[in-house]
């Protein structure tokens, strides 16, 4: 489905982003991309629909070569791809309605939007995401009012909307708190099953890739330097990514406290005194 | 005070730091443009402007400016020193007494406000201002305007009318070009630099350079072809505003959204719509009220240049010299009632839009 060949991405000051990438993702596999920051994790994804433009090599995504040089053939593989961000990126003084119908504008001619007058099968289509991501009753709300689990929904929402082949997620948990991260990357979990998307995922944090992706890549200085079934990401292969020995943090188990009752007065203490010496990670 | 002595000091293994003196060679430095700027106010003083400075066994004297200007600097450098400033700022308090005193020397801004308080007690100062504080209100709501039929206050519709018309052309003209404007929302580089371009030519003829642009292109001046001039006058000075604060509101606007239109397939147009004009809209909204206010302001100074509306009444007025001053003070209180209460109003709305 998605063919990385040799892929080099080298940015305008000479760094470079991407490091002679060879990957191929098949149809409706979902993929966690993990590494530390400034691995190249996002550049990787950002290649895939041409937000940062590849500077070598070949790269496609189903039969199309990915050309960032043509913009209208860039704008048609745009339609195809949908992405979802760390900070939601949704326009927060319009409705949700209207923000999920973002995601129509490669099918609805240019007057239109202009006017803001969607026709009747595009907005069917935006309330069947809304229904999928289960917030169609703030269709009419505006998506600056909800809250940050709900305002990720809106994000998937207006990619389903464009009835994607490919969802890329760059971090689309790491603005919210663990429970609601579960539940968001559930229901995006599903959703990919249900249609048949193909699905690639950067994240932090290395328990929820391990829980929700089918396959795990590492990466490290804008190589990849692990690419293997989920099950073979073991703690050994993990620490060879992130170069230090992993600590409790990145292996934290499902048993997130989720209000404060549940957390009881040591624990409480004890991460306070933790928390002192390193008091800015 | 005592909860901070109380409080159990920490460990104070780390002094806490001093804060830094700053580097004397660069206050030297200054020391040198100071005397730099003396030397050139002294090579260009004015011979006949000289300070005596009788100390009984010698006679000094010394241009009377240029050394108080000195002076003013050294002290500003030796303020700065003793507060620790850093050398960056303390360039800046010497560039602003360099500058003022330069300024003001070229066009004897002392010398000539010396003489205020004594044009103050004769001539015909007094008369006007005693004529401006006795406004002379049923000339405003009853007087016809000289040789016509036309009521005073209906001066003040024409003014109004002129300014929302205005407000609203030139706010949407504004509006398409701050999109044109912006690099985050043109079509590329070359079109951005080249509406700006453009849009610095038309912020920089004043909106009294438009009227009398607009009156001698169309001819006219008293009705219907002065409103016209009047109008299209301020239309260019509003497309001015608003196409220059609204850009950079764009240029500063989240680029999130954006790229998350971009990442749906949207076009150019397509994404300015939906995701730049939602971001810029409380700007658009609150810069067009405030544009509309300078509109009736400036509509008065444009009656000077023999355009519609209250303000060729004022001008006609301020003609008259000695006879026209209760006049002029109606006018000039009531404009301030009127953009006052357009301001009350522009804020009513803008609380209630945002």
């Amino acid at each position: 489905m998605i063919t990385f060949e040799n892929v080099d991405v080298v940015y305008p000051n000479g760094f470079k982003g991407l490091d002679n990438i060879n990957l191929n993702i098949t149809k409706g596999e979902f993929v966690a991309i993990i590494g530390l920051s400034g691995a190249g994790k996002s550049t990787l994804i950002r290649a895939v629909n041409g937000l940062v433009p590849y500077t070598g090599g070949t790269l496609t995504v189903g039969e199309t070569v990915v050309d960032p040089r043509n913009k209208s053939k860039l704008r048609k593989l745009r339609a195809r791809v949908g992405m979802i961000f760390q900070q939601f990126n949704n326009v927060g003084r319009i409705s949700v309605l209207n923000n999920v119908l973002i995601g129509r504008s490669a099918f609805t001619s240019t007057w239109r939007s202009l006017i803001g007058w969607y026709g009747a099968e595009d907005k069917e289509v935006a309330f069947q995401s809304l229904e999928r991501v289960g917030i169609v009753d703030k269709a009419y709300n505006r998506a600056s009012a909800l809250s940050g689990g709900q305002q990720q929904r809106v994000a998937i929402a207006r990619v389903l909307a464009q009835d994607p082949e490919v969802i890329l997620a760059d971090e689309p948990v790491a603005s919210l708190d663990p429970p609601t991260a579960r539940k968001v990357l559930g229901d995006l979990r599903r959703i990919q099953q249900d249609l048949g998307i193909t699905c690639i995922v950067n994240m932090h944090h290395l328990d929820l890739a391990r829980d929700y992706a089918d396959r795990i890549i590492g990466m490290r200085a804008g190589k990849v330097v692990f690419d293997g079934p989920t099950g073979e990401a073991i703690d050994a292969v993990i620490e060879d990514v992130y170069q230090r020995s992993l600590t409790a943090e990145d292996i934290a188990t499902v048993n997130v406290p989720v209000s404060l009752e549940d957390i009881p007065a040591e624990a409480e203490a004890e991460a306070v005194a933790a928390g002192e010496p390193d008091g800015n990670s | 005070m005592t909860a901070v002595a109380e409080r159990p000091s920490a460990a104070s293994a780390v002094k806490r730091p001093e804060p830094p003196k700053p580097p004397l060679a660069n206050y030297l430095g200054l020391v040198v443009i100071a005397m730099a700027a003396f030397a050139f106010f002294w090579w260009t003083r004015e011979d006949t402007s000289v300070l005596f400075l009788p100390l009984g066994f010698i006679t000094l004297w010394a241009p009377q400016w240029p050394l108080i200007g000195f002076l003013t600097m050294l002290a500003v450098l030796a303020l700065c020193w003793f507060t620790r400033t850093s050398p960056m700022a303390a360039f800046g308090a010497l560039s602003v007494v360099v500058f003022s005193y330069w300024a003001g020397s070229n066009i004897y801004f002392i010398d000539r406000i010396i003489d205020v308080p004594s044009r103050l007690t004769g001539g015909n100062t007094r008369d006007q201002l005693i004529g401006y504080f006795n406004p002379d209100w049923s000339y405003l709501l009853f007087s016809n305007v000289a040789g016509t039929s036309r009521p005073i206050w209906g001066e003040w519709l024409i003014t109004l009318c002129m300014a929302v018309v205005a407000t609203i052309i030139g706010c949407f003209i504004g509006l398409l070009l701050a999109m044109l404007a912006s690099p985050v929302s043109s079509f590329n580089k070359a079109t951005s630099q080249t509406v700006k371009a453009v849009n610095s030519v038309v912020r920089s003829i004043p909106d009294v350079g438009w009227a009398l642009l607009f009156a001698a292109f169309i001819g006219g001046t008293a009705y219907g072809l002065g409103a016209l001039a009047a109008v299209l006058a301020l239309i260019m000075f509003n497309i001015g505003i608003v196409a220059k604060l609204l850009g950079e509101s764009i240029d500063a606007v989240n680029p999130g959204p954006l790229e998350a239109a971009d990442a749906t397939g949207a076009n150019l147009l397509q994404r300015d719509r939906v995701a730049v004009l939602p971001a810029v809209m409380p700007s658009f909204v609150s810069y067009s009220l405030y544009v509309f206010e300078l509109n009736i302001r400036a509509s008065a100074a444009l009656g000077v240049v023999g355009v519609a509306g209250i303000g060729g009444e004022l001008s006609r007025q301020i003609g008259r010299m000695s006879q026209g001053y209760e006049n002029v003070g109606a006018i000039l209180w009531a404009l301030v009632l009127v953009v006052l209460l357009v301001d009350l109003l522009s804020m009513w709305i803008r609380r209630k839009l945002l």
